[in-house]
């Protein structure tokens, strides 16, 4: 393998990124840690300010759990760097998948617990008190250090959110792309919150948990959209977009690109996603039976010229499409 | 889909606009009239020019219940300092905390004192004022004295706790 040939570089496993991916995987790094470093603020100054609001206290424990995603990333970032090896022959670009896993069962749990938590307020009409607070010699109701504070955890997230969702799209990182949408509905969080503390101070007891309520409820709501796709590319379902909305167009583009060969009647392929890069699986046709050796070399040559993420492909000449391994097949075209 | 798009190109208002006029709006209806913070269940009101029922439990020095029934002590002072500023006429009731806790709970008290430290067990079903003064306990370690008063009855809470924040108490 080709190792310690340039300066540091980034690469997921065999691949070297091109150089605007490599770009991309430094500054999706360094909004990483920026995010770490705003949340220890965020968290810490929530802290200092929840006293019994229920709203707080789940605005709270949402930006706790904002720490793991870019947590997550760092660490897949790190582990799918490594080359593949005769013990890991496909290499550690899983570690993305069972990052997301992680995560998103860390939001469901703590979804379900503060959804709980919240109805069962409303439901014993629980009255949160918010008394005074001194700042600076100056007594004052707590209530607004409280709408201060959260008004304080809305802005910056979504500004990181911002950046870091088209870098997930480049560099196909759903970790990353889950840790953006949530940056990027974090404001929600905190006008939720603002809503339920200036609730309680107009007198409406009930406000608080309500808004606590619906703030869980979308961390619940992460939670499962999360889970969803996290389970979705562990069981190596087609490989979609990272956002996993649709499938994802170099599926079709290695079947065209390939068809267009010359040698080549139809082709088809299978393609499922290792976390970054895809592991494609091609069934040619040939026109004239076997291809020879510099016909396939062309073929995979012009597959992973693609794009960087289809290196790790096989390319099997066959007398007639698997159907049993391309289900689907038959029917499309 | 098309009335997604109709959303983000149209003049009606997107999300976080709306979410703002309603954050707005709540300013708004704080500003004119309602103050903030207010009483779900109006015992600021209630007690203003009228009663103050406070409920003690014997706890020397801080408060001291005679033979005769009549209470005394540092709080009972701070108690009657603070009925003053609302014009209120203090009720007492004397009995165990467990006791008076619940009836502070069911709303028949407005205030019980009772030498409570800022570490009482009470705090899930009271609400704690801020510490009028601060001593040393047994172990050495800094101690807050509050007094209770009921959950989410926020106004009454402040007006309190802006009352003991003036008071210059030295503990007995």
């Amino acid at each position: 393998m080709t190792q310690g040939a340039v300066e540091q570089s980034f690469r997921f496993g065999n691949t070297e990124l091109p150089p605007d991916a490599r770009e991309a995987a430094r500054r999706a790094k360094r909004l990483a840690w920026l995010t770490i470093a705003f949340l220890v603020t965020a968290v810490t100054s929530v802290y200092l300010v929840m006293g019994s609001s229920q709203a707080m206290k789940a605005a709270w424990a949402e930006d706790l759990l904002s720490f793991i995603p870019p947590i997550a990333f760092l660490v897949a970032l790190r582990v799918t760097g490594r080359v593949p090896s005769e013990q890991h022959p496909y290499g550690y670009h899983r570690s993305v998948g069972i990052g997301h896993l992680v995560a998103a069962t860390a939001l469901l749990t703590m979804g379900a617990f503060l959804v709980f938590d919240s109805v069962s307020g409303l439901l014993s009409g629980e009255h949160p008190p918010v008394g005074t607070v001194v700042v600076l010699g100056h007594p004052m109701w707590a209530g607004w250090l409280m709408v201060a504070v959260l008004a304080y955890t809305c802005v910056p997230a979504v500004l990181l959110g911002r950046a870091k969702m088209p870098l997930a799209e480049q560099l196909h990182d759903r970790v990353l792309h889950a840790d953006a949408d949530m940056n990027k509905a974090d404001w929600m969080t905190g006008v939720g919150g603002i809503v339920g503390v200036l609730g309680i101070g107009v007198g409406l007891w009930w406000a608080d948990s309500a808004a606590a309520l619906f703030i869980s409820a979308s961390i619940l709501h992460d939670g499962v959209k999360n889970l969803r796709s996290a389970v979705a590319a562990l069981m190596d379902s087609r490989a979609t977009t990272v956002d996993g909305s649709r499938p994802h167009p170099l599926g079709g583009a290695i079947d065209e690109t390939l068809r267009a060969l010359d040698w080549v009647s139809d082709a088809a392929s299978r393609v499922r996603d290792q976390g970054h890069v895809f592991h494609v699986e091609a069934f040619v046709v040939g026109r004239d039976g076997m291809p020879t050796q510099a016909q396939l070399q062309k073929a995979w040559d012009a597959v992973t010229g693609l794009d960087w993420k289809v290196e790790d492909l096989v390319v099997v000449p066959v007398d007639e499409l698997p159907e049993e391994l391309l289900p689907g097949v038959r029917g499309g075209g | 889909m098309a009335s997604n798009v109709a959303m983000t190109t149209g003049t009606r208002p997107t999300r976080p606009a709306r979410w703002t006029a309603a954050a707005v709006a709540a300013v708004a209806l704080a500003g004119c009239g309602v103050t903030v913070p207010t009483d779900p269940d109006g015992t600021l009101t209630a007690v203003r020019g009228g009663e103050l029922r406070v409920g003690v439990s014997p706890h020397e020095p801080w408060t001291v219940v005679g033979p005769d029934g009549v209470p005394a002590g540092l709080e009972i002072d701070l108690v009657e300092g603070f009925a003053q500023t609302l014009d209120a006429d203090v009720v007492w009731s004397t009995g165990g905390e467990e006791e008076l806790v619940d009836d502070l709970e069911r709303g028949e008290l407005d205030l019980v004192v009772g030498g409570f430290s800022a570490s009482s067990p009470w705090t899930s079903k009271a609400a704690v004022t801020v510490a009028y003064t601060t001593v040393t306990d047994a172990d050495g370690k800094p101690e807050g004295h509050v007094m209770l008063t009921p959950m989410g009855e926020n106004a009454f809470l402040v007006e309190l706790e802006r009352f003991l924040l003036d008071q210059e108490v030295s503990a007995p």
